[in-house]
């Protein structure tokens, strides 16, 4: 499994590395794979509420209002539905790759399970819109989705009757149908819609909109694919004939073709025990979970600073309990808290300069002590030597960085967010060393949340507690690089080396003019190169949405067959015939209970048998349905059947007779290729009944 | 000279327990300072009685900042902005202290006289009768 997570780490940094040349790390695509799936979202839902104005819920009316919004109003109608289905594609992609990088970084332990847990709820209830968003359009494919779809369902126990047994033939479904999948396109998208915002609760300060010029090109590659390929609609269903080849968007109904060919109870194993596997990874596999911060009371005078910087709200303010004059006090709730240390790094009493009593900060980590940390610094200062001594704070989820020479010291943290602003001004002022290295992980990879980020910021003066002006920024170096990065944070180190060696030299923080004028060269040059590059991934990733939608396409029913459905829903005569009471049974009855005909309820099961061509291709006895057996006895069954004459035969025992059938008719009909033909039974028009084929003749 | 600098006063209570509590232990640090400075000590004790009262006057700050933004108080760009300074001085300071290894003892205090009231004297006062009138 560690392996599978490593190689997955080292193909999503070398994707990242690619992503972030091409947009720069602000807008790297793959830092904001959550944000993107948000913003896709609310595409897709925009989009919808246009397109169900214009929707209209029947048989044909479905099809028919479709078909005008795509093409009567191609311009707003039309290019919102292509829309709605490839930002829905994209919605999966990104989610796919979310989930990936979250497993891949190990990112679901302890309180992080929530997210994990929540996530997948939401992508299964994505899979629930993207089908019955697909049902609604009543094409050639929504018919495929209905009947595999309602074929799969009906494996469950919990449903009573059959659900394929409405999509039989094209008599049998009502316009009620449609009205029924509007509701559920838009109350399981709502659903949805609460489960992601429970899904970013535990977080602080979540990212749900991605940076504004990558939104913008994103929503500007959707309008080229819509304009250039845009999204239509199949030949309109008809339950009288059976899909063969059709366009299938596989990011949605990527299992119909395996539930039509393996059936619906492996699928649901499949599926299901997929399901279970994922949910259970953050048991399965165990992490060592480090002693979370704890609060010393006698240093925490309840500022607060603490709760606002923890990523995962697992730090609040509570009322005081040592009964100092003090209103509030900070409370870590350990389940939730990560031991990332970011509230150590917040919290103002964490200033190495406190020398006369102990360096105890009002919230620290039991194993990660800030005292050691200061008694590690003065240990290994004097130790360092050459003219650019560097301290690197390292933590330890990042790229690994062994101090290449004595000039250099290494002190790993659980997050640079860890490190308190005024121990870099320490390492600086106290002149125990020339310059200090913050190394952390890059965005996307970092395994605590925001560390890196309020780093930056109080280094940059924006966030409390900041960094105090008076040291040299230039003395001051970030590193982000991920743990495959281990050159990166070489390289990052060298160059800062180098920078403070030129500064020495220099008597000054100038910088050699040439070499800024080649760099500035350089980055013209690939400023261009980097447009083209964007361009092409952003093609790239709605090519893979566009097409995958409707490509490769899936043979459905091979050329050359038919189909026949058999299905019924019928009741077994009863067990025991019905009894009427006599007025003397009446009477001792109590007088609530006086029911004049007694009727067991049970029946006997339904034995059918169907023949084609002389063969006998099913043969079964159904059980009645309902608790106490006396629901219908409820047979579907879709064969595959060569296209030409066939000679059918059908047989049903609905009693209790050991032998032989109540109804026993055969039919020679004339199957044309791709032509379903629903068998029904109806005792009142004389037992079995032929739909969508004309019987060549019926004997009785 | 054994009389302290600072007295703490009942008429400084300003009825916020919190802030009253700070402001006492705060005089207490900054009399604890001013004594050493009296009986000659070494520049590294006076380091140590800065780097004290750093860690609580930082502390002190946020948790005024944070009541400030509690009651949307409309001087809090400017209060905050004073904090930083003060901060940068104090640090200024006791480096200075630490960097030279002596000092001089006027001018010290005179130093950290000046940076003391200049907070206190003014913008102070205005905050903590803002939030007194609040509550």
């Amino acid at each position: 499994m560690k392996a599978l997570q490593a190689g997955l780490r080292a193909a999503l940094e070398f994707l990242s590395d690619l992503l972030e040349w091409a947009f720069g790390s602000r807008s790297n695509p793959l830092a904001q794979l959550g944000a993107l799936g948000w913003f896709f979202f609310w595409i897709v839902a925009a989009s919808g509420l246009y397109l169900y104005v214009f929707f209209d819920t029947g048989v044909t009316q479905a099809y028919a209002s479709v078909e005008s919004i795509t093409h009567a109003q191609w311009w707003a109608g039309g290019i919102l539905r292509s829309f709605h289905r490839y930002a829905s594609d994209a919605l999966i992609i990104v989610v796919l790759i979310h989930l990936l990088r979250e497993f891949a970084y190990d990112r679901f332990h302890g309180p992080r399970a929530f997210g994990w847990i929540t996530g997948m709820v939401a992508l299964a209830l994505a899979y629930v819109c993207g089908i019955s968003g697909y049902w609604m359009v009543w094409d050639q494919l929504a018919q495929y989705i209905a009947v595999i779809t309602s074929e799969w369902l009906d494996v469950l126990p919990i449903f009573a009757g059959s659900i394929a047994r409405n999509f039989l033939h094209s008599g049998e479904l009502s316009g009620r149908f449609f009205t029924l999948m509007v509701y559920i396109h838009i109350a399981v998208p709502l659903a949805m819609l609460a489960v992601m915002w429970l899904h970013i609760q535990r977080h602080a300060v979540s990212r749900i909109n991605p940076a504004r010029p990558l939104a913008l090109a994103t929503l500007g590659a959707l309008l080229v694919l819509a304009l250039v390929f845009p999204a239509v609609s199949q030949a309109p269903a008809n339950l009288d004939i059976a899909p063969t080849r059709l366009g299938i968007d596989w990011f949605y109904l990527l299992t119909l073709p395996g539930v039509e060919r393996w059936g619906g109870g492996p699928m649901w194993a499949l599926l299901g025990g997929t399901a279970v596997v994922l949910a259970t990874f953050p048991w399965l596999i165990r992490r060592r979970r480090p002693p979370v911060a704890v609060v010393h009371l006698d240093e925490c005078n309840g500022c607060g600073r603490c709760v606002e910087d923890c990523p995962f709200t697992a730090v609040r303010l509570g009322p005081r309990s040592d009964g100092l004059s003090y209103e509030q006090e900070a409370v870590v709730d350990p389940d939730l808290c990560v031991s990332c240390g970011i509230c150590v790094g917040a919290c103002p009493t964490s200033t190495p300069f406190r020398r006369a009593t102990a360096l105890i900060p009002g919230i620290e980590l039991p194993d990660h002590p800030l005292a050691d940390m200061r008694a590690a610094i003065l240990a290994a200062s004097p130790a360092l030597s050459g003219a650019e001594r560097v301290i690197v704070f390292r933590c330890t989820q990042s790229a690994a960085l062994a101090a290449p020479d004595p000039g250099v010291a290494v002190f790993d943290v659980p997050c640079v967010g860890e490190v308190p602003p005024s121990f870099v001004d320490f390492a600086l002022s106290r002149g125990h060393a020339d310059g200090v290295m913050l190394a952390g992980c890059r965005e996307e990879a970092c395994y605590q949340r925001l560390g890196g980020r309020w780093t930056e910021a109080r280094v940059a003066g924006t966030r409390d507690p900041r960094l105090r002006e008076r040291v040299p920024r230039e003395r001051l170096a970030f590193s982000w690089a991920a743990t495959t990065q281990r050159a990166v944070r070489l390289a990052d180190l060298a160059r800062f080396r180098a920078r403070l060696h030129a500064r020495a030299a220099a008597g000054g923080p100038t910088a050699p003019e040439t070499a800024r004028t080649v760099w500035r060269r350089n980055v013209r040059s690939l400023l261009a190169l980097r447009w083209g590059a964007q361009i092409a991934w952003l093609a790239a990733f709605v090519a893979v949405a566009g097409f995958f939608s409707i490509a490769p396409a899936h043979q459905s029913l091979a050329p050359g067959e038919a189909e026949i459905k058999l299905s019924l829903a019928h009741p077994g005569q009863r067990r025991i015939a019905c009894r009427e009471l006599t007025p003397q049974e009446l009477a001792k009855l109590p007088i609530n209970m006086r029911r004049p005909v007694n009727c067991p309820r049970a029946r006997w099961p339904v034995a059918v048998e169907l023949w084609i061509n002389g063969r006998r291709l099913l043969a079964g006895s159904y059980a009645p349905t309902g608790v106490w057996s006396d629901g219908p006895s409820v047979v579907y069954t879709r064969l595959e059947v060569p296209a030409g004459p066939l000679e059918l035969r059908l047989r049903l025992r609905d009693t209790g007779r050991p032998e032989g059938f109540d109804y026993d008719q055969s039919f020679a009909v004339q199957l044309a290729p791709a032509q379903s033909l629903a068998i029904d039974f109806r005792p009142d028009n004389g037992g079995f009944v032929l739909h969508g084929a004309t019987a060549t003749g019926a004997r009785p | 000279m054994t009389a302290k600098l600072l007295e703490w006063r009942d008429a400084y209570a300003l009825g916020l327990p919190e802030i009253d509590h700070e402001h006492q232990q705060m005089i207490a640090e900054i009399n604890r300072l001013h004594e050493s400075l009296d009986h000659n000590a070494t520049a590294d004790d006076v380091v140590d009685c800065l780097g004290e009262i750093l860690a609580h006057i930082s502390a002190h700050f946020a948790l005024e900042e944070k009541n400030m933004r509690a009651a949307a108080y409309d001087g809090l760009a400017e209060h905050k902005a004073d904090h930083e300074r003060l901060l940068d001085e104090l640090h200024t300071i006791a480096s200075d202290v630490a960097d030279r290894g002596r000092y001089d003892s006027a001018v010290l205090a005179a130093r950290l006289d000046a940076w003391f009231m200049k907070h206190f004297g003014s913008l102070d006062a205005r905050l903590h009768r803002a939030l007194r009138v609040r509550r």
